[in-house]
């Protein structure tokens, strides 16, 4: 690549003065790995990237509330990071379980939460997780900073809701005891594809009642999505083999889209199937 | 020097002569390859699968400072007029001539000194195609009038294609025919008849080291640097292009980063020797992963099988139909067309065989040798083949080949008599590692298993020659010369123990000179099994006439019969000091008669025969059709290992790769366009992905013309590898999935067509 | 200028020093500014491992990582692993093992596998498969890389008591 500015802000407001307006082509980076994919496969060239590592203390680090409900986590906080930190493997174990199968030791050690969130791949292993876990994004911007619910974050493929100038600063985490949680990535190819489906799944579960459940669908769909058709068939419920396989079959309406995974109709298929399968697995 | 005892070099596992350099970081490829004032190349590709080129504009990318040029066939032409070039036929230009094939094609490449600026100009450059009909499948192309190519233009290294000189209106590059007895008789008179129809996907060699060539034209000389698998016919190809003798011309291969049959004959080689001649300074193209799936892949195939079969389960008829999808240029594609036309029967003694074998045009990346020549895609039909009607006679599929089974001392359906060829043996060990006739628990929940068993063979391309040169130095060690690549294989080291078993000598302690064709002699390629049998012997008889002379020598200089006098007190003796050299030459090419251009009946048609027989179990999920090969086997017949290690490698290495193209890859395509030409979306096989329990051997066999009893290893596990996967999950599920690869998603619609059938 | 700079860092234990353009990889630096082979690139996507470098201690993708990053850094490559003529542990078992062919993926599988082992001494398959999931080799030498991890682990806990 030749005519590539790098910039090193110290401070936010030098940063958005770098990124400039809606119009300017610079690019605030986080690791880097999906820019640069997406640079050398021409896809995109951006004017200037903007390291966003010197800009803001709190671009960085994983902190638990002292009242111990939520995480806190620096948008450029790495997934090794994240896979390796004690406290997030206690209280949000499906994290780290997720980490196993993301990408390989090499991005994880480079790719951060914060661009991994911006590149808006629907493939992506984390940001269903996030979502089944209710998590929402501060932002920071020009005109100020913004509580954005994940659920509203994702616009579709590779498009987010951030504003223009905005940037996202930190994942909040809600810990929630006594939730029973999974990420299952269907793959089906090599296991070291991406999914063809991915059920990011928690319930909450007292005695055989399900007292509330989270579906999240990733990989088939142009963004990660609630599942709320099925999950309000569960909620209140005892979890018998039946209401399961009415869940299920409550995602026949969702959009789904064929690729060289496997079409829209099997991918349909998996989902139903896991689907199944990890609730009742999750239920026992 | 440590004394070695004859016969101890044979049968010992070695570590790999280069190792240290290999584990160290500093193993030298043609990758890393600077020359002074070199000119790095990046290309501009066309973006329809087949058009006539309208206007290249090429003056905004020339126009980027930092751009010394860029070139179009035009330009090309003012030096080379004829810019064609191909092992098989004269079909592809340096750069596209006035119409596109396939999408991918190059059309320009700029030159730049850094090879930054040349990609970032790449963008700058506009090309206006007009779009003509096109064609992707081998059936459709095979009639379509929608022509790839005008005319055929076999080239005239390959005598047999003459006849295919000049013919017009036609995708059909080579009808091959074998003919044996009177099928349609057969047939007539059978008591059950059978017919499939199978195909095979296109998939690429992804060597790691992408294709890469250096080329240095000047003052006459041309020498290259390439990531070649074929430096003797790189050399003589480009002396044709350039119209010079093959003195003028070097080409040089280090290390290869794998090759598996991509970097075969000439490849990037004709274009970049092109553009150093035009601009007179060295140029350098590397491709990327991505340009990879534009150059060379493996053929896709239709092939339709027919046999007709006794009540006892005898066959005594079988007819062949397989097209083969050749892509946008020949390539070698021609001779992958016979050479696996030639065996598509498969190992099966049959009285009455028909075979028509086509090489087809069609508008994809072109298509060539990967691995097997072919015979893998004919073996995914034959013996898939061989279960289906094992099922519907209600027949074992074991004694239902062993029935069938070509044993030696009978004739292959083109009439050479099989010799040497474990075919049975190879079966019989891979129905006993797998536990052939040990319970199974069939069914568990969702879960079905099942197990599978196929056989293959294949012969080599014939006839073949390879020249190698024993060298002693005055002190006594030792250097060998060949042209053989060694691109992982370990051929360095195989060669090395070959010349240490008959001197004497420690082969870790022999220096083996990497091809530079100014140097090492011809070897026709590093391709098809050949290297072990071939070189091997031309390495054994140019040691052995190194061996002789210095006999010889010890005889000149009066000493007495069995004295063993050390060579370099030899040479000490007769030069009166450290001087001289013992220079021992081989050569050999194995006994071949060409076949009868209508009935493909020789008497000798292969140096011999490659084998391999596979098992696998599967367990498949009934609900989703995900399934998991838990336990994997591949055995082949290589004569006498030399080194069991290396050869164990190859037979796994080559179990994996060809897993991959059962499992897993698949180059897909949409109006043309590939669609996952990068390893983001075209997954190989990787730690992962291997079966738990994967077990590969070589039978106890001897090849009795072999150079101490050995032949090649490279491919005959790629043969029997995919048949046995998916006759195992037909043994599970109940019925045959036809087209390759087989993924979940095409286990799932066959299970359930099943239930819709109201199958079990 | 913000698209080119001077980086200081330390290269297999050597303080280095090179200007470095804005779009230039660390794989790049690498082999156009310090000759080092080792580190190589194929797929071009962080996915095959052959341009494994170790930069402060962690394993990176050296054709995703721009060399902007790496001022002042510690930067590891496959070249700096033996001691002169004594080769790392885990040279040797890759070497007894034959956990190679053409050797084009192998610099990254062994720094890889020395980070493997700094992080599991005496991994299982099932870590060994999952470790090294993003480092390809197609001629497919991996059941003997496995048997290589075993060893070197092996030869490390031997060391490691003497």
């Amino acid at each position: 690549m030749i005519g590539l500015d790098i910039h090193e802000p110290q401070s936010l407001e030098e940063a958005f003065a770098l990124l400039g307006d809606d119009e300017s082509t610079a690019r605030p980076m986080g690791g880097g790995t999906a820019l640069m994919l997406m640079m050398k496969a021409r896809l995109f060239k951006p004017s200037a990237l903007v390291s966003l590592a010197k800009a803001d203390p709190r671009f960085h680090g994983i902190h638990l509330s002292s009242d111990g409900k939520a995480f806190t986590i620096g948008a450029m906080t790495t997934f090794a990071a994240l896979e390796h930190h004690d406290a997030i493997a206690k209280h949000l174990p499906v994290i780290t379980q997720t980490m196993v199968t993301l990408a390989n030791p090499r991005v994880r050690n480079v790719a951060t939460i914060g661009g991994n969130l911006a590149h808006a791949d629907p493939h992506l292993d984390l940001p269903p997780v996030w979502l089944s876990l209710d998590s929402s994004i501060r932002t920071i911007g020009p005109a100020g900073e913004r509580i954005v619910p994940l659920a509203d974050f994702f616009a579709g493929y590779y498009e987010t809701n951030l504003l223009p100038g905005e940037l996202i600063m930190q994942v909040h985490v809600p810990v929630s005891p006594g939730w029973r949680r999974r990420y299952v990535k269907i793959t089906t190819r090599s296991a070291h594809d991406w999914p063809a489906v991915g059920i990011a799944l928690g319930l909450q579960m007292q005695a055989e009642l399900c007292t509330d459940v989270r579906i999240v669908l990733s990989a088939a769909t142009d963004r990660p999505l609630r599942l709320e058709a099925a999950e309000s068939i569960l909620r209140g419920q005892k979890l018998t083999p039946g209401r399961i396989a009415d869940a299920a079959q409550a995602t026949g309406d969702i959009h789904i889209e064929s690729d060289s995974r496997g079409s829209a109709d099997y991918k349909a298929h998996l989902l139903k199937v896991h689907l199944a399968r990890a609730l009742q697995d999750l239920s026992e | 020097m440590a004394t070695i005892t004859a016969g101890s070099q044979i049968g010992r596992s070695i570590p790999r002569l280069e190792s240290r350099d290999k584990v160290t970081g500093r193993a030298e490829y043609t990758h890393h390859l600077k020359l002074p004032g070199m000119l790095y190349g990046k290309i501009f590709r066309s973006t329809m699968p087949h058009a006539k080129i309208r206007k290249v504009d090429t003056s905004a990318a020339a126009a980027l400072p930092g751009v010394y040029r860029v070139v179009t066939i035009d330009d090309i032409r003012t030096v080379i007029p004829h810019p064609y070039y191909g092992p098989a036929f004269h079909d592809q230009p340096v750069l596209a001539d006035g119409k596109v094939r396939f999408a991918g094609e190059p059309v320009a490449v700029v030159l730049a000194s850094d090879p930054a600026v040349a990609e970032e100009a790449l963008g700058l450059i506009e090309a206006e195609y007009e779009e003509l009909p096109a064609v992707y499948d081998e059936l459709e192309a095979a009639s379509s009038p929608h022509l790839v190519h005008d005319e055929l233009k076999p080239a005239a290294t390959f005598p047999d294609l003459q006849h295919l000189k000049g013919r017009r209106g036609t995708n059909i590059a080579l009808d091959y025919k074998m003919r044996r007895g009177n099928v349609d008789a057969a047939f007539a008179s059978a008591d059950h008849v059978f017919e499939h129809e199978f195909r095979t996907q296109q998939v690429m060699h992804v060597p790691m080291e992408p294709f890469v060539t250096v080329a240095d034209v000047a003052n006459g000389q041309a020498t290259l640097h390439t990531a070649s698998q074929g430096p003797s016919f790189v050399r003589i190809e480009i002396a044709r292009l350039l119209g010079w003798p093959e003195n003028r011309v070097r080409v040089k291969v280090p290390h290869l980063g794998g090759g598996f049959g991509g970097k075969l004959y000439i490849k990037l080689e004709a274009l970049v020797t092109s553009l150093s001649l035009l601009v007179a300074r060295p140029v350098k193209i590397s491709l990327t992963m991505e340009e990879q799936f534009f150059m060379v892949t493996r053929h896709p195939c239709t092939f339709r099988i027919k046999s007709a079969v006794t009540k006892a389960g005898k066959i005594t008829a079988r007819k062949c139909e397989v097209w083969w999808n050749g892509g946008a240029y020949a390539d070698i594609g021609p001779r992958v067309t016979q050479k696996a036309g030639f065996t598509s029967a498969g190992p099966y003694d049959i009285e009455n065989v028909w075979i028509d074998s086509f090489a087809v045009y069609t508008n994809r990346p072109p298509c060539g040798a990967l691995r097997g020549f072919g015979a893998p895609q004919t073996a995914w039909a034959y013996e898939c083949h061989m279960d289906m009607m094992a099922r519907e006679l209600d027949l074992d599929p074991v004694a239902f080949r062993r029935m069938n089974m070509l044993r030696n001392g009978r004739p292959q359906a083109g009439g050479t008599v099989m010799e040497d060829a474990d075919i049975e043996a190879s079966m019989d060990l891979a129905l006993e590692r797998i536990g052939w006739n040990a319970p199974l628990e069939r069914v568990s929940g969702n879960i079905r298993r099942g197990r599978g068993i196929a056989i293959g063979f294949k012969g080599i391309t014939a006839p073949t020659t390879s020249v190698a040169i024993v060298n002693v130095y005055a002190d006594g060690s030792c250097v060998l010369y060949i042209s053989t690549v060694d691109m992982g294989q370990g051929s360095d080291t195989v060669m090395a123990q070959i010349v240490g078993e008959v001197l004497n000598l420690d082969p870790e302690k022999i220096k083996v000179i990497h091809p530079d064709t100014d140097v090492t002699p011809y070897d026709m390629g590093t391709l098809g099994s050949r290297s072990t049998y071939h070189m091997g012997t031309a390495v054994r008889l140019a040691a052995e006439d190194a061996k002789n002379k210095i006999e010889e020598l010890a005889r000149d200089l009066d000493m007495p019969p069995g004295s063993n006098l050390p060579v370099a007190e030899l040479l000490r003796k007769k030069y009166g000091m450290q001087a001289g050299n013992i220079i021992g030459t081989g050569s050999f090419m194995p006994d071949y008669q060409k076949p009868d251009p209508e009935t493909g009946q020789t008497r000798k048609a292969t140096p011999f025969w490659g084998v391999g027989a596979s098992s696998a179990e599967v367990e498949i999920d009934m609900e989703t059709g995900e399934f998991k090969v838990t336990k994997l086997v591949n055995i082949a017949d290589v004569g006498v290992p030399i080194n069991p290690k290396l050869v164990e490698a190859q037979l796994s290495g080559a179990g994996i790769m060809q897993y991959g193209f059962t499992t897993i890859e698949n180059m897909i395509f949409r109006d043309g366009q590939l669609t996952n030409g990068s390893l983001a979306d075209y997954k190989i096989p990787s730690l992962l992905d291997m079966p738990k329990v994967f077990i590969n051997e070589a039978t106890r066999s001897n090849q009795k013309d072999g150079p101490f009893g050995a032949k090649g290893a490279g491919e005959s596990t790629t043969i029997a590898l995919s048949p046995a996967i998916g006759n195992a999950i037909a043994d599970a599920i109940g019925v045959h999935i036809p087209d390759l690869p087989v993924t979940p998603e095409a286990v799932y619609r066959a299970i359930q067509s099943l239930k819709n059938a109201g199958g079990h | 200028m913000s698209n080119q700079r001077i980086v200081n860092f330390t290269l297999n234990g050597e303080k280095s020093t090179a200007i470095v353009r804005g779009g230039e990889t660390l794989v790049e630096l690498l082999q156009n500014k310090f000759d080092l082979k080792g580190a190589r690139e194929s797929c071009g996507q962080g996915l095959c491992g052959c341009c494994t470098v170790l930069v402060n201690g962690s394993a990176v993708a050296g054709c995703l990582m721009l060399a902007w990053f790496v001022d002042g850094a510690d930067v590891q490559t496959i070249e700096g692993l033996a001691n002169g003529n004594n080769l790392d542990p885990v040279q040797e078992a890759f070497i007894e093992a034959g956990a190679f062919q053409c050797g084009f993926c192998t610099s990254g599988f062994i720094l890889m596998t020395k980070k493997l082992l700094s992080e599991h001494p005496d991994p299982s398959d099932e870590e060994i498969r999952h470790y090294l999931i993003g480092n390809l080799c197609r001629c497919s030498a991996y059941p003997e890389i496995i048997e290589a991890v075993h060893l070197a682990a092996a030869k490390m806990r031997v060391l490691a008591r003497a």
